[in-house]
């Protein structure tokens, strides 16, 4: 069998064409459309995307280190662990999950990125002052999820749950401080400049090891 | 209770109060959590779903006394909802069995009516002999910083909660999703739509604007 013979057998097999050997168009592109409809609700709704872009903006700058944003005159670091779910809108890929402790800062999910996907799930290590925080953040409502919080000082029961609330507030007021920094660049002069600077970090994603 | 112990897992609201609750806010928050409290369900009774707020700490407390609500500036209380759910698939092993017993007495099937009817009785009987879930969501409310975290994890269970909230305490809640933290700080958020060379599709402010609100709704 030719090579030729042999990719026409694969097409066949996969569904791509019929055994007239002419493209079996209709209910694949059904099938497509209807999840790139999905997939564009999904971004467009409650404006989901800017959620997206913060995230992924937050995964771009915190590559650098350095404080992010400030929160009573206080820096705030940024690390993204564990899980990346990023989705998108257009392409064959609507949604990519990348697991492993590197997995937020690998190559492949720069290339994704590049390729139109936007963080839409993620784990962030969150440090203020001497403070860490892990928290679980999704692009749409920025609820907080599974979050660690740190250790509780306090012994009597009353006051252990006085500082856990303070703490659980103390997150939420990170998360906004982050998403305020986000804001400001967002809607300034120089948001074309920063959508440059992250093309081209996307774009110069290092080989795979 | 996640609240006092357990995965920190939380929805992130701010009200707007209504006029003359920041004059007696005790007194505003606990008449509306008392006129909200929950009524559990009535054994025997038609309803399947029983919902209303409760005490943090009893979940079977409804008397929100300051001293059980109040915790220092916040107050501390919870949305529990019971359910009573027959499984269809019980309900139609029982009609089959009802069914075989009447054609054996009668020697015909069942008229519709006589069949709707039987239906409706094994559905009460194994109703009253099903225990209720009971699920418990913790609510924190500051009413000088006007935060509120609902604790679940669900989206259901958060927009029931603040539904509720609202309905009981007369306040509107926002999120502090992207775009309301946008309007917050002075950014209108209907001026700007997706960046095309991030997300790669071409969608204008207003258009995404209009999405937004269609899909929500």
């Amino acid at each position: 069998m030719s090579r030729r013979e042999r990719q026409t057998e694969a097409a066949f097999l996969r569904g791509d064409v019929g055994v007239d050997g002419a493209a079996t168009e209709e209910e694949t592109r059904d099938e497509a459309e209807a999840e790139h409809a999905k997939a564009r609700e999904q971004l467009l709704r409650g404006r989901t995307w800017l959620g997206r872009e913060l995230l992924t903006w937050l995964l771009w700058r915190s590559e650098e280190g350095g404080a992010l944003a400030k929160l009573e005159g206080e820096g705030v670091e940024v690390l993204f662990v564990g899980r990346l779910t990023l989705r998108g809108a257009r392409g064959d890929v609507t949604e990519l999950v990348a697991r492993g402790t590197q997995a937020p800062y690998a190559a492949q999910v720069r290339r994704a990125l590049d390729a139109g996907l936007l963080v839409h799930q993620a784990r962030l290590r969150l440090t203020h002052g001497e403070k860490v925080y892990e928290v679980g953040l999704d692009a749409e409502f920025l609820d907080v999820r599974a979050a660690k919080l740190p250790e509780l000082l306090s012994e009597a029961e009353d006051d252990r749950l006085a500082e856990r609330l303070w703490l659980a507030e103390r997150l939420s007021a990170l998360v906004d401080a982050l998403a305020n920094e986000f804001l400001a660049v967002r809607a300034g002069r120089g948001w074309k400049k920063t959508v440059a600077a992250m093309k081209r970090w996307m774009q110069e994603a290092p080989a795979e090891r | 209770m996640p609240l006092l112990a357990g995965a920190v897992t939380f929805s992130r609201l701010r009200a707007k109060l209504p006029k003359g609750a920041a004059s007696d806010t005790k007194r505003w928050l606990l008449g509306g959590l008392r006129r909200h409290a929950f009524q559990p369900l009535v054994p025997g009774g038609e309803e399947d779903r029983a919902t209303g707020f409760v005490e943090l700490e009893d979940s079977e407390a409804t008397g929100f006394t300051p001293g059980a609500v109040f915790q220092g500036e916040h107050a501390l209380f919870a949305w529990r909802a019971d359910a009573v759910r027959v499984p269809p698939a019980l309900v139609k092993a029982e009609l089959a069995r009802w069914l075989a017993a009447f054609d054996a007495e009668h020697g015909r099937p069942p008229a519709k009516r006589e069949k709707s009817e039987a239906r409706a009785a094994i559905r009460q009987q194994l109703r009253n002999r099903t225990p209720p879930s009971t699920k418990v969501h913790d609510v924190s409310f500051d009413p000088k910083t006007r935060e509120v975290l609902v604790w679940a994890a669900s989206r259901k269970a958060i927009e029931e909660v603040a539904g509720a909230l609202q309905e009981a305490l007369g306040i509107e809640l926002e999120g502090h999703v992207p775009a309301t933290l946008a309007a917050w700080g002075g950014i209108d958020p209907d001026g700007f739509g997706p960046t095309a060379e991030l997300v790669g599709l071409e969608v204008s402010a207003s258009a995404a604007a209009k999405e937004a609100t269609d899909v929500a709704a």
